[in-house]
């Protein structure tokens, strides 16, 4: 493997030299059974034998020493370099020639096998990767693998990742666990420079004999500002159309500059983990058309909602009173007062509708925050029948137990509730027909529920009742803006409570809430 | 109830100029003497002119707010303050309260209950209220001389304590009343923070003279504030 080449080659020049000397040792005395150009094809195998075992240099090392051995030992002159037999000169020039050309071919081929294993390695590293890298994957989770498997291929015992945050700034995500060297003053700075600069810095020279890849354009260390060469790298995070960070590789735990097959799979690491970081991010601007799209057809069923749910009663008034003030025509005192109870039933309406839309404006913009206190459900509903006109107020009965535990709640927004749904209780019944309130207590929650004897609310609709805007087949004949119920359950799942409708025997429907018991813990 | 026989002044303090105009027909076709003026400044300059006999004040004004008018004029204006507050603004009406001022009608109110509130507050500024042996509230029946209660004639028991917050909140009818004031009223000043217990008095007092005592129709929790004894 690359990584280890110059380990390799060194002992690899002491295989050579020790191969070269052993193999002279064991020809010596052999000198006189063979003739000299022999002892060159002996050699010559053991040039071959070192370029397999140590590649390209120790071999070369080898031909030479066996050129020399060769010639000093075995060619006449016997221990001089002095050739006497002029012919010897062409054997030793072939052997040499013969030599080198043998080992350079076999090194290269044991190193071209040696770089195809780590090449393997890397890319079933790298695939394993991207296995993880699913769109459903975690952020947190890919970078905490990033950077274990960063610190496993590189040596370094200080990973960390920058993401640029909303205003551009790279920030540390994560690191590997217990180090802080990433946070002094000049990685810091370096790291800014290389996400705006979009460079690489401290990343070692490609080898002339890899072949070009993504592989990042980079400057050194004073490069990039800094006074001295440093063993550290910063790896920016980029796809073709965006920076989303920084990888900083800290030094090797042995002192020693990273290699260039350990940094080419961090820099594939790097890039498969920008991919992942900027399909992330596309998704996330997806979502957030989409939710603002929501906003805006939401917004458009709010404006008509709302200028029929005021423009009904406006009309209706201004009808009346313009009618009431027309000349020539002699009103008698009761059907004046007539007239005028229609214009209050219609300005009730109207600041009602107004009063729900406030009321979900202040929940939307998160201004309508609870004060909750502790209540008994019938001083809440002593508030709420008070404001009912005589007539309503004698259509509703309530009921509730003795010991019914206090409720943990904000008093208005509770008012608001219980007014959404008596209101609808005495509007979509009959006239005469009877509203009942009811309560109980289970184990872990308090049961409120309000019921009529309208028509009630068929399977199909239940779900829909709560959604705003939404009002039921019975609706069509009465007035309301259809975001009572909406405010209803936005303040009941505020409060961690729960609210259904079901029917009542023979017809009529039962708006049920559930709220945590105060008295019981956790609520 | 009849019209009082010296009028009452009263000034009306609010920019809007449709609202001054319907406050002034409701309280002068009832016998009330009104006077208004268009911002804070002006109302206050109107009040060391004509001391009035009660101040209706809107709290969302330009220039000078209701909260500080209400706490510039409390300074120094013994007359009862009624404030004009928004649906949703409950957080003013508490600070209304704090700053001096003696109850609130939200917007958009009934003339029924803007003249309950100006009937209350009037007649516990002119000391009726405290001097009245005997005091109907519906079906209640509160003689303070005797400390006695009945409801549609039927003796009601109460203890010490819950009668003379009773007493306090009928003679305090249709007003709210904080539970600061019951405490210091009942227990005394050093008492003011007690609210607790007070709750449990409440309770208490509710079981004992509400027709229902589980849904009161008289003593109603005004939240954040105190409570009031609703007469209507």
């Amino acid at each position: 493997m690359e990584r280890r080449r110059p380990l390799l080659e060194r002992r690899g020049h002491a295989v050579a030299v020790t191969m070269v000397a052993a193999a002279t040792a064991a020809f010596y005395p052999g000198r006189e059974y063979f003739a000299k150009g022999q002892w060159a094809l002996l050699y010559l195998l053991l040039v071959v034998l070192v370029a397999a075992v140590s590649g390209v240099r120790p071999a070369l090392v080898a031909a030479a020493l066996s050129f020399l051995a060769w010639n000093f030992f075995f060619l006449p002159p016997y221990g001089t370099f002095h050739v006497a037999d002029p012919k010897d000169w062409l054997s030793l020039l072939v052997f040499l020639a013969v030599g080198v050309l043998m080992g350079w071919q076999t090194g290269r081929l044991r190193e071209r096998e040696a770089q195809a294993r780590a090449r393997e390695q890397e890319t079933a590293l790298l695939n394993r990767f991207s296995a993880r890298l699913v769109s459903d994957a975690v952020v947190a989770d890919v970078v905490e693998l990033l950077i274990k498997q960063a610190a496993g291929i590189t040596s370094a015992e200080c990973i960390a990742l920058f993401l640029a945050d909303e205003f551009g700034e790279p920030r540390e995500l994560a690191a590997s666990p217990g180090v802080s060297c990433h946070r002094s003053p000049e990685v810091r700075r370096l790291v800014d420079w290389a996400y705006r600069n979009a460079k690489a810095i401290g990343l070692p020279a490609r080898p002339t004999t890899a072949e070009s890849g993504d592989w990042p354009i980079s400057v050194s260390h004073p490069e990039a500002g800094l006074q001295a060469d440093r063993s550290d790298v910063f790896l920016p995070l980029q796809t073709s159309t965006h920076q989303s960070g920084v990888l900083y590789v800290g030094q090797r735990a042995d002192g020693r500059p990273h290699h260039y097959a350990d940094m080419r799979a961090a820099v594939a690491l790097t890039n498969q983990v920008s991919v992942f970081l900027e399909r992330k991010r596309l998704q996330e601007i997806a979502v957030q058309a989409d939710a603002l799209r929501e906003a805006e057809r939401m917004k458009s069923t709010l404006v008509s909602g709302v200028s029929h749910e005021l423009k009904t009663p406006l009309a209706s008034l201004t009808a009346t009173i313009t009618g009431l003030l027309e000349g020539g025509v002699r009103w008698d005192e009761a059907r004046v007062r007539e007239e005028l109870r229609a214009v209050e039933q219609d300005l009730i309406r109207l600041g009602s509708s107004i009063n729900s839309l406030l009321d979900l404006s202040r929940l939307e913009a998160s201004e309508w925050r609870p004060r909750f206190e502790v209540y008994e459900l019938g001083e809440i509903l002593g508030t709420v029948l008070s404001k009912l006109p005589p007539g309503q107020r004698a259509r509703v009965s309530v009921t509730l137990p003795e010991n019914l535990p206090h409720i943990h709640v904000d008093f208005d927004q509770w008012v608001r509730v219980l007014e959404h749904l008596l209101g609808n209780a005495l509007q979509y019944s009959g006239p005469e027909s009877p509203v009942r309130i009811g309560a109980a207590a289970t184990v872990s929650e308090v049961r409120i529920w309000v019921e009529d004897e309208g028509p009630g609310i068929g399977p199909e609709e239940r779900g829909r009742v709560f959604d705003r805007f939404y009002r039921g087949k019975a609706a069509t004949q009465t007035s309301g803006t259809g975001i009572g119920l909406a405010i209803t359950r936005e303040i009941v799942q505020f409060h961690k409570g729960r609210i259904w409708v079901e029917d009542v025997a023979p017809h009529g429907a039962r708006f049920v809430m559930a709220l945590p018991r105060a008295d019981v813990g956790g609520g | 109830m009849a019209a009082p026989e010296k009028p009452a002044t009263i000034l009306v303090i609010d920019d809007e100029a449709q609202i001054r105009r319907a406050l002034d027909s409701i309280l002068s076709t009832r016998g009330y003497r009104v006077i208004s003026a268009s911002d804070g400044p002006e109302g206050i300059s109107l009040v060391i002119e004509h001391s009035p006999d009660l101040i209706i004040l809107d709290m969302a004004m330009p220039a000078m707010s209701g909260l500080e008018v209400c706490r510039e004029l409390r300074a120094w204006c013994a007359a009862p303050m009624l404030v004009l507050s928004v649906h949703g603004a409950d957080a003013d009406k508490i600070a209304a309260l704090d700053a001096g001022a003696d109850d609130y009608v939200t917007k958009p109110f009934s003339a029924g209950e803007l003249l309950a509130r100006v009937r209350a507050l009037l007649r516990r500024a002119s000391g009726q209220a405290a001097a009245a042996p005997v005091i109907t509230i519906g079906e209640l029946e509160v003689s303070i001389a005797q400390r006695r209660v009945r409801r549609e004639g039927q003796e009601i028991e109460l203890t010490r304590t819950e009668f003379d917050i009773l007493a306090y909140l009928a003679q305090n009818a249709d007003l709210v009343v904080t539970s600061k004031m019951i405490l210091e009223k009942v227990w005394g000043p050093e008492y003011g923070a007690d609210t607790q217990t007070l709750r449990v008095h409440i309770s208490h007092l509710r079981k004992k003279i509400e027709p229902h005592p589980s849904v009161p129709r008289y003593l109603l929790t005004e939240p954040g504030v105190g409570f009031r004894l609703a007469a209507g």
